[in-house]
């Protein structure tokens, strides 16, 4: 009965977003922890995640299919080896990118509060 | 999907450097060893590591790996025979075959892991302060 409440696109959008930030902290934690495996090659979250969610929401229908939309992990094939070990990792980008993420999951997690908060205040009529 | 992302990777990887460390104590420790239970001198030990698999991610893609020390192997380069026939392991000549232990590879080995170390630790902070700032999330 609730459900609809939670529907709005910014709310759907920045769960779905969180859930990446997530999974793209693990595949950082799983960069840096192979930063020295030979061959190893460096681990993001798909890029088609993003490009789906894009047509998502230009299509209105995110909340609708918002279930079906899930980030996953794939070998970042853009990334060169300049190393004899083959290995892809460059741990100065990884702990860049690691701290954008955690800026990433700051705002998202923001973000859903807020909506919480407004919600719970429609409802209470206090914060 | 756990709470603290990506700790039990970082886990692995910090037992693997510290392994990493411990050898590197064990190769300078050994630097002058010229006897050894198999006999001959110390020989270095160098440690070489290997992913594991944690978890699937998802039905396809790559899983999630975290890394474990894969083998400890014996640097079988020959080590420098120093002229010292006082030496109780001296051989006809008077020559002692030392250890092939270099301590400047030794020091670069220990900075290179303690730096690892430091950077996986990082990202284990780092996924604690996610928790608990979705531990937030509605407060």
């Amino acid at each position: 009965m609730i459900d609809p409440v939670f529907q709005s696109g910014n709310y759907e959008l920045a769960r779905k977003l969180l859930d990446a930030t997530a999974l793209r902290h693990e595949a950082i934690a799983t960069n840096v922890a192979n930063a020295e495996t030979p061959g190893f090659h460096r681990l993001d979250v798909s890029p088609d995640f993003a490009q789906q969610l894009r047509t998502r929401m230009e299509a209105g229908d995110l909340a609708a299919t918002s279930s079906t939309i899930n980030p996953h992990l794939v070998e970042d094939l853009n990334a060169r080896s300049i190393r004899p070990d083959g290995n892809t990792v460059e741990i100065e980008h990884e702990l860049l990118a690691m701290n954008r993420n955690a800026v990433e999951f700051d705002y998202l997690s923001d973000v859903v509060s807020g909506n919480l908060k407004q919600l719970r205040l429609a409802i209470t009529g206090h914060a | 999907m756990n709470l603290l992302s990506g700790i039990d990777i970082t886990a692995g990887a910090l037992n693997a450097q510290k392994t990493r460390l411990d050898i590197v104590a064990q190769n300078i420790a050994n630097a002058q060893t010229t006897r050894t239970p198999n006999g001959g001198p110390y020989q270095r030990q160098v440690v070489s590591f290997e992913t594991a698999l944690m978890r699937q991610s998802g039905s396809n893609g790559p899983g999630l790996q975290s890394v474990r020390v894969g083998t400890i192997t014996a640097d079988r380069t020959p080590g420098q025979q120093v002229y010292n026939p006082q030496h109780p392991d001296a051989d006809r000549d008077g020559l002692v075959t030392m250890p092939n232990v270099n301590l400047s590879y030794e020091m670069v080995d220990l900075i290179t892991a303690s730096r690892a170390y430091e950077a996986n630790l990082s990202v284990a902070k780092n996924a604690r302060t996610m928790a608990m700032k979705a531990l937030e999330i509605g407060k």
